[in-house]
C-alpha cells in the first residue's frame, strides 16, 4: 500500500511545483524563517558589532574581540559604509591619539552606552576576571520574541499542511479524477495516506527549515517532530475536509483560514491568560502543541512532558477524526 | 464474465429504486451494450459492478470477483472508460498514463503505444489541460487500456469525436474484442451499439425490458419489407415488395429481370426503432 500512497505524493509534489499558489505554500517556510530571521535579534548574537581601521591598534582590537564582534576595514570610507547599513553597528576611531565612537545616530541607547563603556575598561586597563559580580540565571537561553515566532510559525506551517491537501483534493475534485484512481488496485485508505503525505511533508520540511534557518538547529529534533507532527493530524483532517466540501481551490483557503483562529487563539492565550484561565484551551490541540513546542525550543522539555501533550493531541485528534472521516470518505466517493 | 442478479439499487435508501431486480450475464469474449436513456439506470449499474457504488441488494460477481467484498486486485482486470473524460489537467498526456500504470500491479502497456493507438503520440508532452475535449476523451479511453483489461467498461466510448476519429475508435475496440477482452458498452447511442455489440439490453426506468441480439431483434421487430428504386420509361419509380407474400416475391423478381435497379435494400427497423417500440420511450 505504501508504495503506491507513494506514487500518489510523488504526483502531488510534482504538480505541486507547477502550480504557483502550491509553489508559494511550499516556499513560506523559508520566508518566514528569514523574516523572523530579520525581524528578531538573533539568539546567537547578543553582542555588539565594531569595526576599527586596520594597523591602528592591534591591541585593542584583541580587547574588544574579547567582548563583541569586531570587524576591521581597510579605509575610513570601508567603515562609514558598514556603520550606515540598518543594523547597529559601531566605529572605534582614532583622533589625536583618542578613540570616539561613531555611529549612524538611530541605534538603540542602551547598545550606545555599552560601546561607550567598552572604550572606557579597555582604556582603564578593566579585565573580566576582577568583576566581582555573581550570576544566576532564570533559566532562559532564548530571546522569548523569537521563541514565540518560531513556534507559532512551525504550527502555521502545519496548517499550511492542511491547505496543500486541499489544493490537491480540490485538483483532483475539478479534474474528475477520484473516480478513476478508485479503479485501479489503491485501496481507498492508500489513497488518502497518499494525499496526505504532501502535507506531512510540507510540516516536515517547513519545521527542520524552519529551526535552522533561526539558529534553533541544536534543539531535540525528535520531541520537536514528535508535537509538530500529532498537530499536523488536525490540519490534514481539515485539509481533507475542506478539499471534499468545495470544489474552488480560493473558496476551500477561505475556510481553512478558520483554522488559524484557534491556532491564534492558543497562542494569545498560552502567553496571556493567567493559569486559572488556561484550562478554556485545553480543547485545542494547538494549545498543547505550543506548549510542547516552547519546552523543546527552551531545551528544557522532558520525554514525560512530551508524551503527555502528544498523548492529549492525539487524543483530540481521534475525536475529530471519527467526527469528520464518514463525510471524508463519502466526499472522496 | 458479469453476473448480476436482482440487483436492486436505491440513493435514498428506501423503496424509490433507481434499479429494480436487474439481472443479466455477460459471456467472456462477448461485447454486451447496455442501452437506454438519460437516467434509465445504466450508470447507476456500471457503478455498483466497478465497485463505486455500494452493492445494497442482490448478487454480482466481476471477473470472478464478488463485488460485495471487492478486492482491489480486481482492479488489475478490468479497465473503464468514462464519459466525461478525467485526466490531470496539469500533467502532459504521457504523464498522465505514466502515472497510472504505476498503480496496476500487472504488465502494463507503453504510454506511447497508447498515445500512437488514439492519435495523440505527436501531442505526448502537452499537458491535457491544453487538450480540446474530444482529445481529452481519447486521453481517457486510452488510459482505460493501460493494465490490459480482460474486462473492459466504455462508457459512451465515441461521444464528441469527429465520425473519423470515431471509427478509429470502434476499431480499437473491435480489434480488442478480437484478442479476447470482454466489452461492457454503455451507450444511448444505437447506430454504435448496433455496430459493435454481441446482444443488447434495454433498461428504461431501472428495469431491463429485453435483452437480445441486435440481428435477432431485428428479425423480431423489423418489417419484411424490400425498398427498391427503378427506372421504368425514363422515371424512377420506388415500390416496396414483402419477402414473405409470393406475389411480391415475384413481382420482385420481375422488376429485377426487366428494368434498370437504381437502389434496392431490405426495411430493417433500426435498433432505435425497435427500443421506441419496445419501450415506448425515446433515447435521448
Amino acid at each position: 500500500m505504501l508504495k503506491k500512497s507513494w506514487i500518489i505524493f510523488m504526483r502531488d509534489f510534482k504538480v505541486n511545483l507547477r502550480d504557483f499558489l502550491a509553489l508559494y505554500l511550499l516556499l513560506i517556510p523559508l520566508i518566514f524563517a528569514l523574516g523572523i530571521n530579520l525581524l528578531a535579534p538573533s539568539i546567537n548574537d547578543t553582542t555588539i558589532n565594531l569595526g576599527m581601521i586596520a594597523g591602528e591598534n592591534s591591541d585593542q582590537a584583541a580587547y574588544f574581540s574579547q567582548y563583541a564582534k569586531v570587524e576591521v576595514f581597510s579605509n575610513q570610507e570601508d567603515l562609514d559604509a558598514r556603520i550606515m547599513r540598518r543594523d547597529d553597528f559601531f566605529g572605534i576611531v582614532a583622533e589625536g591619539g583618542e578613540y570616539y565612537v561613531l555611529k549612524q545616530g538611530n541605534e538603540n541607547e542602551g547598545v550606545v552606552d555599552y560601546a561607550k563603556v567598552l572604550l572606557t575598561f579597555y582604556e582603564q586597563d578593566v579585565q573580566l576576571e576582577e568583576t566581582n559580580a555573581e550570576i544566576f540565571d532564570l533559566g532562559r537561553t532564548v530571546p522569548p520574541m523569537k521563541k514565540l515566532l518560531v513556534n507559532g510559525g512551525i504550527l502555521f506551517i502545519s496548517v499550511l499542511g492542511g491547505m496543500m491537501i486541499t489544493f490537491n483534493i480540490v485538483e483532483e475534485k475539478v479534474d474528475r479524477t477520484i473516480r478513476a484512481i478508485l479503479l485501479t488496485p489503491i485501496s481507498r485508505r492508500g489513497f488518502i495516506v497518499g494525499k496526505s503525505m504532501m502535507g506531512v511533508f510540507l510540516t516536515l520540511y517547513g519545521t527542520i527549515a524552519m529551526i535552522l534557518i533561526t539558529g534553533f538547529g541544536n534543539v531535540n529534533l525528535l520531541q520537536l517532530l514528535t508535537v509538530v507532527l500529532l498537530a499536523s493530524i488536525i490540519s490534514i483532517l481539515v485539509g481533507f475536509i475542506q478539499g471534499v466540501r468545495n470544489d474552488d481551490v480560493i473558496n476551500a483557503a477561505a475556510n481553512l483560514k478558520l483554522l488559524f483562529l484557534p491556532l491564534v487563539g492558543a497562542i494569545a492565550g498560552a502567553e496571556l491568560l493567567s493559569d486559572k484561565w488556561q484550562i478554556l484551551l485545553y480543547w485545542i490541540p494547538f494549545y498543547w502543541a505550543y506548549k510542547g513546542n516552547d519546552a523543546v525550543l527552551t531545551q528544557t522539555a522532558t520525554w514525560p512532558q512530551i508524551g503527555l501533550y502528544a498523548g492529549i493531541i492525539l487524543a483530540i485528534s481521534v475525536a475529530v477524526y471519527f467526527l469528520l472521516a464518514p463525510e471524508i470518505k463519502e466526499g472522496l466517493e | 464474465m458479469i453476473k448480476v442478479s436482482n440487483l436492486y439499487h436505491s440513493y435514498s435508501k428506501d423503496e424509490h429504486y433507481a434499479v429494480k431486480d436487474v439481472s443479466f450475464e455477460v459471456k467472456e469474449g462477448e461485447i454486451f451494450g447496455f442501452l437506454g436513456p438519460s437516467g434509465a439506470g445504466k450508470s447507476t449499474t456500471q457503478n455498483i459492478m466497478t465497485g463505486l457504488l455500494q452493492l445494497q441488494k442482490g448478487t454480482v460477481t466481476v471477473a470472478g470477483y464478488d463485488v460485495k467484498t471487492i478486492s482491489n486486485k480486481m482492479f488489475n482486470q478490468i479497465g473503464m472508460s468514462f464519459e466525461e473524460s478525467n485526466v490531470y489537467s496539469k500533467l502532459s498526456a504521457k504523464e498522465n498514463l505514466e502515472f497510472y500504470r504505476k498503480l496496476f500491479d500487472v504488465e502494463t502497456r507503453e504510454p506511447m503505444e497508447l498515445l500512437r493507438m488514439v492519435g495523440l503520440h505527436d501531442k505526448a508532452d502537452i499537458r491535457a489541460g491544453e487538450f480540446s475535449k474530444g482529445m481529452k476523451h481519447r486521453l481517457t479511453f486510452a488510459r482505460s487500456m493501460i493494465n490490459n483489461p480482460t474486462l473492459w467498461f466504455l462508457d459512451e466510448p465515441t461521444t464528441g469525436l469527429d465520425p473519423a476519429i470515431a471509427s478509429e475508435i470502434k476499431g480499437i475496440i473491435r480489434e480488442q474484442n478480437k484478442k479476447g477482452v470482454t466489452i461492457f458498452l454503455t451507450t444511448h447511442n444505437m447506430y454504435i451499439a448496433d455496430e459493435l455489440c454481441d446482444r443488447v439490453a434495454f433498461i428504461v426506468d431501472g428495469e431491463i425490458l429485453l435483452i437480445d441480439s441486435p440481428r435477432n431483434l431485428k428479425l423480431q421487430y423489423g418489417d419484411k419489407l424490400v425498398e427498391v428504386e427503378y427506372i421504368k420509361d425514363g422515371e424512377i419509380v420506388k415500390e416496396s415488395f414483402s419477402t414473405i407474400q409470393k406475389d411480391d416475391l415475384a413481382k420482385l423478381q420481375e422488376v429485377i429481370g426487366t428494368y434498370e435497379i437504381q437502389t434496392m435494400h431490405t426495411k430493417e427497423a433500426t435498433l432505435e426503432e425497435i427500443f421506441i417500440k419496445v419501450t415506448g420511450r425515446e433515447l435521448v
